[in-house]
Order: C-alpha cells, then structure tokens, then sequence
C-alpha cells in the first residue's frame, strides 16, 4: 500500500524534475555551459508567481506572466554574461564561475525580498485530495502531471518539427559549421536559454505549489536534473525525461528503508553508479 | 586587540583555504564547490579525537584529519575525472549536499544543526594555547608553512605539470604524461590543506556547526581566490583579508539583521560575476 502510494508521488516527482531535466539539457547540448544559474530561474519563477497570486492575478495569468519573466531573464543572462565571456575566449571554468556567481545573486536578492522562511501559495484547492483506488493524490500534483507530459510532448515537437528547432539541433551537433552555414549560433543560444527557462519556471510553480516555496530549494533538483540529463544521454530529451522518472521514484521508493534526509544520498549513489559503468549514459542518441 | 588578532586568525585560516581552493580551481583548473564539505570534515574529524573519550592531542588529531581529507578528495574525484570535467561539477555540487546532510542529520557524530560545542583549545607539543595572541602565531606558522609548501610545488616540475594541464589537457597526455593522476594528486592536496584549516577553525572557535561549511561557504571560498586572483600565492592572501573585512564594513551600513547574510552572498556573488567579466585574472594573480 505504502509502496504504491510512494510509486505515485515518485511518479510526479519525477514529472516535475523531468521538464528541469530536459530544459537543462536543451541549454547544455546546444550552448555547452554548465548553466548552474538555471536553479535561479527555477527559484525565481515560483516567487513570482507567488507575488502575482498574492495580488489577486489568478493562478494562469501568474504562470503565464513568470514564464515570460523568465524567459526574458534567461535571454539576458545569455546576452549579456555568457556572450560577452564568449567574445572574450573565456575558458570553460571563467563562464561556470560567472554562471555560480548569477545563481548566487539570485538566490539571495530572493532571500532578501522574501525571507528565507517557507512561503505557501494563497491557494485553497491545490491541496484538495482525489483518490483513485488506493492512491491519494492532490489537484496539483495532478496538474503537475499532466503539465510536465505536455511540456515534454510540446519540446519533442518543437526539437523536431519546426524550423528554430532543426536549427537548435544543427547548432548543438555542430557549432562551428552552422556558423559557416549562417545559423548564427548566437543568436540561436539566446533563444535556446529562453525557451529553457520558460519551460523551467513550470515546474519551478507547480512544485512549490504543492510543497512551498524556499529561497535555496533550486540546487538539489538542478543537481538532481542533471544527473538525469547524464544518466539518460546528453543530447537526449528523452532519455532526460525517463531518467528523471526513474530517479525519482528509485528516491521514494528507498523511503521504505532509508530515512527521507538522506535521499540526497541515494541520488548520488545512482550518479556514481553510472559514473562507473556507463558514463556516456543509456540514450546515446544525438 | 583581541578582535585584531582573532581577525588575524581567522583570515589566515582561510588563507590556508584559499590556497586550498588555488591549487584545485586556479591551477588545475578544476572547478569545485566542495571545498567548504572537505574543510567541515577536517574540522569534525579534529573535534572528534579531541573529545574522544581518551582524547588524542591536537597534532595528531590534526595528522588524521589532514589525511582523512586527502583520501576523501581521492575518493571523490578518481571516478569524476575519469571521464571528463563537467561530471566533477556535477560530483563536487553531490558531495557538499551530502556532506550538509551528513552534518546536519547525523547527530550522533556531529551534534546534528545545533553543532558541536565545547571543543577543547589545542596544545603545541604540551605547549596549551589559550589566549588569542597565542593562537594568531600558531596560525601564523601554519600559513607560513602552506604558504611554503604552495610557493615549492608551484616550483617543482610537479606544478609546471599541472599548470600545463590547464593550458592543454590533450597536449600533456600525448607528452606521455599521467593527466589522471596529476589531477587526484592536486585534489589530494587541497584535501590536506583544507582538513588542517578546518583542525584550526573548530580548536579555534571551540564550536563548530554545518552553517560553516555549506554550499554559501563554498562559494565565498571561490569569491575570495577569484578576487585574490588564481594562480598565485599574494591572490590566495589578499582574498580571504580583503572579503572577511567585508561583513564588519556591513555592520557600518544599516541593514536589518534578517537579510544580512543574504546580502553579504549577494555581494560575493556580484564579485564573481564582475571579475569574470571584467578582470578574470583577480587582483594579484594570472589569466584564469
């Protein structure tokens, strides 16, 4: 019973992380930088959400308006930090301190703003219950369900089925000849963290909605996220999304017999385990 | 007075963090966030021998600490770096998460978030020291002999190896040279200096508890070498001086309490992304 009720919750867990798992991975196989501050963006969208509500927006228009913000915020960290660093031959390392030094500002102007104490959303139904035979779920996990299969289904397509998409995965497979083929790299990268921090901020929502919202929460399913993104394959939205599922509901499942704040520690165990035998992850597809 | 010298000491403390942090980010260009995991294991491990029941002076509880940490970075980065770089971002963010939950949870060994209290002053070869004058000198000695030690490994061909590494990873392997191991020996050694820097911070504030030695830790570790400026000894001393002096400029400016520690990290987060795009090189040191 406990089982299956764990399997369920792990199951939106794992839904949720899985769209912070493909948005990173869309921004790591095409522009190549670890994009720590994705887990800012992360933050930052359900603290909006949370003012707009507050105001009395009413919860669509709110994630409509935080997606946007977001957006709008990922664009600029790609225009105005990463392109300049990149104009500047910065190596590898400079942009990943430039990226840590952008998650810690922040992380901590949210702090300021909001205190680090734990805000829930002014929301009475999204914890209403609905039970289906032995799991209880609530609407917002549920919602979070359905929001993360269509953000999944809704990148699958955009990656393959339209033009700015073809023209992502030319740029991720090859830089150096979709800029001889005026790709424009770019400007295409500027997009790529744009629509990757829109699709962040859902789950940055849906999320707190359920569990509220804390100032430091977006580093652990970051980290969580990308070990998904490695174990599943880079480059690979879905194995992203699978492995995502996976982690999560291995992670409930271990509450059986390890104690909820060590699940940071099951999580790893997994990365270190692939880490070992299968570092090239398990959709090495391009 | 006191309160110069216990500057003084802690600033040297993290001097010896800093060139910690130098020879694995600056110089071997390996980016970390765990440094703060590996200093806060040095600093239980000390606080542990010296309140065992039957209680091991401070040198050899140091000794044990700096080599409790060598093995821990070699653990830790031997299966990351294998592969390649950016599975050690990944494993250096793992390792101070748990690290924070092993401190924070594990309240037999650690006291859990409350801390370890009561942790007994050191003693120099049956020498005690008490007074905070005595300790800024043993402080002193103990950064003069890192200080040292950075100052001949960045001489020895072993330094030019690694310096090699950072310009050109492929280059040195296809010189017939060990990349693998000269990275892990790296890590190794920011291992043992930040478990002694750790040994000297609990003995030194007789308390220690995981708010010293979190991710925000980490990355003020990070901020002080990367305004320092990498590479160099004077950047490892200039940073940790300049930005432990910034929270009593804090306390000038009216703040409120509550968002005091969110606006020194806001700051140090400011910092790095100012000098990654205006001045990489740091105050003092070399192109990063």
């Amino acid at each position: 019973m406990l089982a299956l009720q764990l399997l369920a919750t792990g199951l939106v867990t794992g839904c949720a992380l899985g769209v912070v798992a493909i948005s990173f991975s869309l921004v790591y196989a095409t522009t190549k930088i670890f994009h720590v501050a994705h887990a800012g963006i992360y933050t930052l969208g359900g603290y909006l959400a949370w003012s707009l509500v507050l105001y009395g927006a009413p919860l669509l228009i709110a994630v409509l308006i935080s997606v946007a913000a977001c957006a709008a915020l990922g664009a600029l960290i790609q225009s105005q930090l990463y392109a300049r660093l990149e104009r500047r031959r910065a190596t590898h390392l400079v942009v990943l301190i430039a990226s840590l030094g952008a998650l810690a500002v922040m992380q901590n102007i949210i702090a300021a703003v909001y205190t680090p104490d734990i805000l829930q959303f002014p929301i009475e139904w999204s914890s209403r219950m609905v039970s289906v035979g032995a799991i209880r779920l609530d609407y917002t996990q549920l919602l979070t369900i359905l929001v993360s299969l269509a953000a999944y289904a809704g990148t699958m397509l955009f990656a393959h089925g339209t033009i700015l998409g073809k023209r992502i995965r030319a740029v991720a497979s090859n830089p150096m000849l979709a800029d001889i083929t005026r790709l424009q790299p770019q400007t295409v990268y500027v997009y790529v963290i744009a629509i990757a921090s829109a699709l962040v901020c859902l789950p940055g929502i849906l999320v707190p909605l359920d569990l509220g919202l804390q100032p430091y929460n977006g580093v652990t399913p970051l980290l969580t996220a990308t070990i998904a993104m490695i174990a599943g394959g880079v480059g690979s939205i879905t194995g992203a999304f699978v492995l995502s599922v996976a982690i999560a509901v291995v992670q409930n499942l271990s509450l059986l017999v390890i104690p909820g704040e060590w699940s940071i520690g099951v999580t790893f165990f997994i990365f270190v385990i692939f880490m070992l035998f299968r570092p090239t992850g398990l959709f090495t597809a391009r | 007075m006191d309160f110069l010298y216990s500057y003084i000491v802690l600033a040297e403390i993290y001097v010896l963090l800093g060139l910690s942090t130098n020879l694995l980010v600056g110089i071997a260009g390996i980016f970390s966030v765990s440094q703060a995991a590996v200093f806060g294991v040095g600093a239980y491990i000390v606080a542990h021998f010296m309140m065992a029941p039957d209680p091991l002076s401070f040198i050899p509880s140091l000794a044990i600490a700096a080599v409790g940490c060598v093995a821990l970075n070699i653990l830790v980065t031997l299966p990351a770096l294998r592969v390649s770089g950016d599975y050690f971002v990944v494993t250096s963010f793992g390792i101070q998460l748990l690290a924070t939950a092993v401190f924070t949870n594990w309240t037999a060994g650690t006291g859990g978030a409350n801390g370890l209290p009561g942790i007994p002053p050191p003693d120099l070869l049956g020498l005690p020291i008490e007074t905070t004058a005595q300790y800024a000198w043993l402080c002193t000695g103990a950064v003069v002999l890192g200080c040292l030690g950075f100052f001949l490994i960045m001489r020895a061909p072993f330094g030019r190896l690694l310096r090699a590494i950072r310009e050109d990873e492929t280059a040195v392997a296809a010189a017939g040279k060990n990349v693998l191991r000269a990275k892990v020996s790296a890590a190794a050694l920011a291992g043992a200096f930040a478990g002694t820097a750790g040994g000297l911070y609990a003995t030194f504030l007789s308390f220690i508890d995981p708010s010293s030695f979190d991710l925000d830790a980490s990355i003020l570790l990070l901020t002080m070498v990367v305004v320092g400026g990498a590479r160099t000894l004077a950047g490892s001393i200039i940073g940790p001086f300049l930005l432990l002096a910034l929270p009593q400029l804090l306390t000038l400016v009216e703040i409120p309490t509550t968002i005091a520690a969110a606006a020194r990290q806001l700051i140090y987060g400011l910092l790095l992304i100012m000098f990654m795009l205006f001045r990489p090189q740091g105050l003092a040191g070399e192109r990063l």
